[in-house]
């Protein structure tokens, strides 16, 4: 064998632990990174391949009037690459008993000829017998309903069963689980005579040549005023986001999350890596200077230690691409769970272990070349005459110190933490900012909870009842007079969520919420203005979504709206922070005087007395007792509790990583800290030697070092602690873009829980990361520790 | 008179600190001719070891030249200069200095491949060749860990004789050795010399420095009286 392989090998078993740290860092390094490449490659193409595979909606045409038309020469137009007709209706159907939520029911106009927004059957019928009905398989997961099964369904005002033919899947749609809904498929026929609606009132329809929102709106623009020139009018168009998931928000604000977790566990892993090899250098000084002087040259050195990284690389690389592949299948998997999609990519291809593996050998020999350069490039004589670190303490320092009221084991540490200013920056910029991003995680976890909470308060009304058909207000009060433990009830029109937008909204999709003006039951938080006062003008508030939408109006500004094909002259006062869609807040009295004559409601809301769970969620009961005994067509009826459930539901997948990716950058960043103790430790046996030699006991150099640990972690801490607002500020910022729409922001939150487990958990892993060091340390006998070079 | 294979010509050497100028040489012209045996004696600081630092090209003089062998080796690259060492002058050091993670002929294999001047199909003989030389040819196979101090200094001899250079310099060899395993290994020198190899020794055994065929005597940096 090669010698200067045997002793690159041979190297490599010296020290058997710190080879193993090395390979561990790599390891977390590239398992990091390959993590977040595998499950990238996977789920960028997976959930957008499921998603394309319906071949999604761009354009949804409302009219009752759709039996005029030719649709074979509608299909014909250039514009149009194909349209069909898909009827929908929002019910109700029973999950358990006295237990409802929505459900979206879809009429389809022929099952075997689906060709737009196609369904996927999956079990029991693939085209549901008459009268029956497919479910999206997503429901599974919010009720134990099954092929075979006929649940009772809420048809408007009237009960009927509906039975469940077979198990379909719709990637297309928001997770059922999220969202609390259920998706059901009927055949035209069906779907008239379950819901009593007409059929073919809704067209959906994919365009030619369209790569934008813009252009879909451009083209469709064409498309009413020909279908009106026809005589049929368009009641209403919807142009779904384009070409996107309803929940690729998820996906992006994960991938970006996992993506910045991942390059700071590398960056740790790196940082872990050149410690490491500092470490292998400062032990191999004399060593070099030796092979210099029987004729090695730099670059024959060199090839010893990058063979020494290569090898190290090759074993970490071996141990880490299969990591990465299963671990990035496997959150793949969780995040398809999660979503309701199916994982298409059955395997990766060659191209990603290529560069994974390119990775594990290039990324050692990329991150410590720098310092291989400068340790190889030492002369003989500076090699040969090395003893380890120096002291670098001028006189004046010193003379400060001793004037501290500290011991003298703190000043020792302390004097001997500076020895090495550019290792000791390095190890604490890295466990600094390991804190930081663990602190951000924690304060970015209470914006989300804060937000939350923000639900909760806004919203204080316990139960809302929302009506798909407007009643008079008379009507919508009567059933509910005599319920138990009801303080107040007061009618709205709109309300929260899509659902409530697609009842009633702009033409530009922000949904009208029509309330009284003076209501205490919604309050809340402002990011610019204030809420609606009494006012000759129609003054309306709006939440970041739909401020997006209209172009970040000035505060105080006249806005058009056109609500229901009438133009509406608005001035806006306030802009609020909310989870939710594109909202527009306006007093009820003067929405009524333009569009709601007869002052109609289709909001109920209620504020029970005891609003503890339990009571709130009999009044819920109570409610829906009620509610049998009308003819009120209800799209659902919802408490308080269990919408900021259907909220945190949202936001838990992405709380959850959080707390765990920046908990595993905080680890790594740990290790960092003993690496570096570890080295400070090494390079000074000798010195240990001389103090054992002088009367130092163990456990004196044992508190030694454990000091120096916790000096470093304290001053880890404090500036990991600093650099976590403004990171917290600017994750917040950038969270709230992905959730909530653009220059939407969350608000920065401080964590005190946060706080207080960063500093236990920092200060326990700095004193586990010195202690550890340190005990080794001190197992030395002084007579080797004098003798070691 | 043989012609001379190394020749030193007005070196000094000063080493600066924040407090104070030390000049280590003061204006040493040493000439030594090809097969000599010469041994620099001298205090502790009077130079000894700077002075073989400049012979051997690891530290290079404040003024002055030295020449190896007609070359000027102030004059050749870091790197040009580790092989051009390891092919002219073997370096014997007073701890021995193997690589502890190679066996003893490893040890001496690897400083073959870094010069590359012995054909890699005869290396293993000449390893064997060189530990019968100075009578360890059974310990070829043993980490260094596991022989003695005597033991270790062969070996450092056998890897110094590795390349087959004209220069053998050895920084107090004898130093750390009883006097008995010292005896022995001033006899391998000897051996090397007589065999034609010119051997520098560094010294401060005024006893072992008779058995020398020249002793220039360092005191406070400078040649005190070179004697034959």
């Amino acid at each position: 064998m090669n010698m200067k392989l045997k002793k690159t090998f041979s190297d490599l078993l010296i020290s058997p632990k710190r080879t193993l740290l090395v390979v561990f860092a790599l390891v977390l390094g590239i398992w990091g990174v390959g993590t977040v490449f595998v499950s990238n490659f996977i789920l960028t193409n997976d959930l957008n391949a499921n998603y394309q595979s319906t071949i999604p909606t761009q354009l949804i045409l409302h009219s009752d009037q759709f039996e005029k038309l030719d649709m074979k020469q509608f299909n014909n137009r250039p514009e149009v690459e194909m349209a069909e007709l898909r009827d929908f209706s929002l019910q109700r159907i029973e999950i358990y008993p006295n237990e409802w939520i929505p459900l979206w029911l879809f009429g389809v106009d022929n099952f075997e000829d689906m060709k737009i927004a196609r369904i996927f059957p999956e079990t029991g019928k693939k085209i549901p017998d008459a009268g029956t009905m497919l479910m999206e398989r997503d429901c599974k997961h919010v009720t134990s309903i099954d092929t075979g099964d006929s649940p009772r369904v809420r048809i408007g005002s009237k009960m009927t069963e509906l039975k469940v033919s077979g198990i379909c899947f719709d990637p297309a749609q928001a997770p059922a689980t999220q969202d609390a809904f259920i998706y059901a498929y009927t055949d035209k026929k069906s779907y008239s005579q379950i819901t009593g609606l007409p059929s073919n009132q809704r067209m959906i329809v994919r365009l030619n040549n369209v790569h934008s929102a813009d252009d879909v709106k451009r083209v469709s623009d064409v498309l009413v005023k020909d279908l009106n020139a026809q005589g049929i009018t368009i009641s209403s168009v919807e142009i779904p986001k384009f070409n996107e998931h309803p929940h690729q928000w998820q996906l992006n604000t994960l991938l970006f999350l996992i993506g910045t977790i991942g390059l700071l566990a590398f960056i740790m892993g790196a940082v872990l890596v050149s410690q490491l090899m500092r470490s292998v250098m400062a032990s191999q000084v004399r060593q070099i200077g030796i092979l210099k002087a029987i004729g090695g040259s730099q670059f024959q050195i060199f090839q010893i230690y990058i063979a020494m990284l290569l090898l190290m690389g090759l074993v970490a690389g071996i141990i880490a691409v299969p990591l990465s592949v299963l671990s990035g299948n496997a959150f793949s998997q969780f995040v398809a769970y999660k979503l309701n999609f199916n994982i298409l990519t059955t395997s990766i291809p060659a191209s990603v272990y290529a560069i994974l593996i390119a990775a594990s050998l290039l990324l050692p020999v990329v991150l410590s070349v720098g310092i291989l350069l400068k340790g190889t490039a030492i002369s003989v004589k500076e090699a040969l005459s090395d003893y380890g670190i120096s002291q670098n303490t001028s006189a004046g320092e010193y003379k400060t110190m001793k004037k501290l009221p500290v011991s003298n084991t703190f000043m020792l540490a302390a004097r001997n933490s500076v020895r090495n200013s550019g290792r000791l920056a390095v190890t604490i910029l890295a466990m600094a900012l390991g804190v930081a991003i663990f602190s951000t995680g924690f304060n970015v976890r209470q914006s989300l909870y804060n937000l939350l909470s923000n639900v909760k308060n806004e919203m204080r009304y316990d139960v809302q009842v929302v009506l798909s058909k407007q009643v008079s207000r008379e009507e919508a009060l009567r059933p509910f007079k005599s319920l138990d433990n009801m303080k107040l009830i007061q009618l709205w029109n709109g309300g929260r969520g899509e659902i409530q937008s697609k009842l009633l909204s702009t033409n530009k999709g922000a949904g009208i919420v029509a309330l009284p003006g003076n209501t205490e039951l919604l309050k809340m938080k402002f990011v610019k203005g204030s809420w609606i006062a009494a006012s000759s003008e129609i003054e309306i508030v709006m939440n970041q979504q739909g401020w997006d939408i209209y172009k970040q109006p000035a505060i105080g500004s006249e806005l058009m709206l056109t609500i229901e094909n009438k133009n509406i002259k608005t001035r806006l006062v306030g802009v609020t922070e909310q989870f939710e869609k594109a909202k527009v807040y306006m007093d009820i009295d003067k929405y009524d005087a333009i569009f709601n004559p007869n002052h109609l409601a289709n909001s109920i809301m209620f504020v029970a007395k005891t609003n503890d769970y339990e009571s709130v969620m009999t009044l819920k009961k109570n409610i829906e007792s009620s509610i049998e005994t009308t003819d009120f067509q209800v799209l659902y009826v919802m408490s308080q509790a269990e919408r900021v459930k259907i909220i945190y539901d949202h936001l838990n997948i992405i709380l959850m990583t959080i707390v765990f990716l920046s908990f595993l950058v905080l680890v790594v960043s740990a290790i960092g800290m003993a690496s570096a103790t570890g080295i400070n430790i090494m390079e000074r046996t000798r010195e240990i030697g001389v103090m054992r030699a002088i009367g130092a006991t163990p456990k004196k150099i044992y508190s030694l070092f454990v000091m120096e640990g916790t000096i470093t972690s304290v001053l880890s801490i404090a500036l990991g602690l600093i650099l976590s607002v403004p990171l917290s500020k600017l994750a917040a910022i950038f969270f709230g873009n992905l959730m909530l729409g653009k220059e939407a922001e969350l608000q920065y939150a401080f964590s005190p829980l946060g706080f207080a487990i960063t500093v236990v958990v920092t200060i326990l892993f700095g004193w586990l990361a010195s202690r550890i060091p340190a005990k080794t340390a001190i197992k030395v006998p002084t007579h080797k520790a004098l003798s070691y070079e | 008179m043989n012609q001379p294979i190394l020749f030193l010509q007005g070196v000094s050497k000063e080493f600066k600190t924040k407090e104070r100028t030390f000049a280590a040489l003061k204006n040493v012209s040493l000439s030594v001719e090809k097969g000599e045996y010469l041994a620099i004696t001298g205090k502790s600081g009077s130079g000894k070891s700077t002075l073989l630092n400049m012979i051997t090209g690891i530290d290079h003089p404040t003024n002055g030249k030295v020449l190896v062998d007609g070359v000027t080796i102030g004059e050749l690259s870091e790197s040009k200069l580790a092989k051009w060492r390891g092919q002219h002058i073997g370096i014997v050091f007073q701890f021995f200095q193997l690589i502890p993670t190679l066996t003893i002929s490893e040890n001496i294999l690897l400083a073959m491949e870094f010069v590359n001047v012995i054909p890699a199909a005869e290396r293993r003989n000449r390893v064997t060749e060189l530990l019968t030389q100075v009578g360890i040819a059974e310990q070829a196979n043993k980490m260094p860990s596991a022989l003695s101090g005597g033991e270790q200094q062969r070996a450092a001899i056998a890897r110094a004789l590795a390349n087959n250079p004209e220069i053998i310099v050895a920084d107090e060899p004898t130093g750390n050795l009883d006097s008995k395993t010292a005896d022995s290994i001033n006899d391998i020198f000897s051996t090397l010399a007589q065999s034609g190899k010119t051997v520098i020794v560094v010294t401060h055994e005024k006893n072992t420095a008779l058995k020398y065929q020249r002793i220039v005597n360092l005191k406070d940096g400078e040649i005190e009286l070179p004697t034959l």
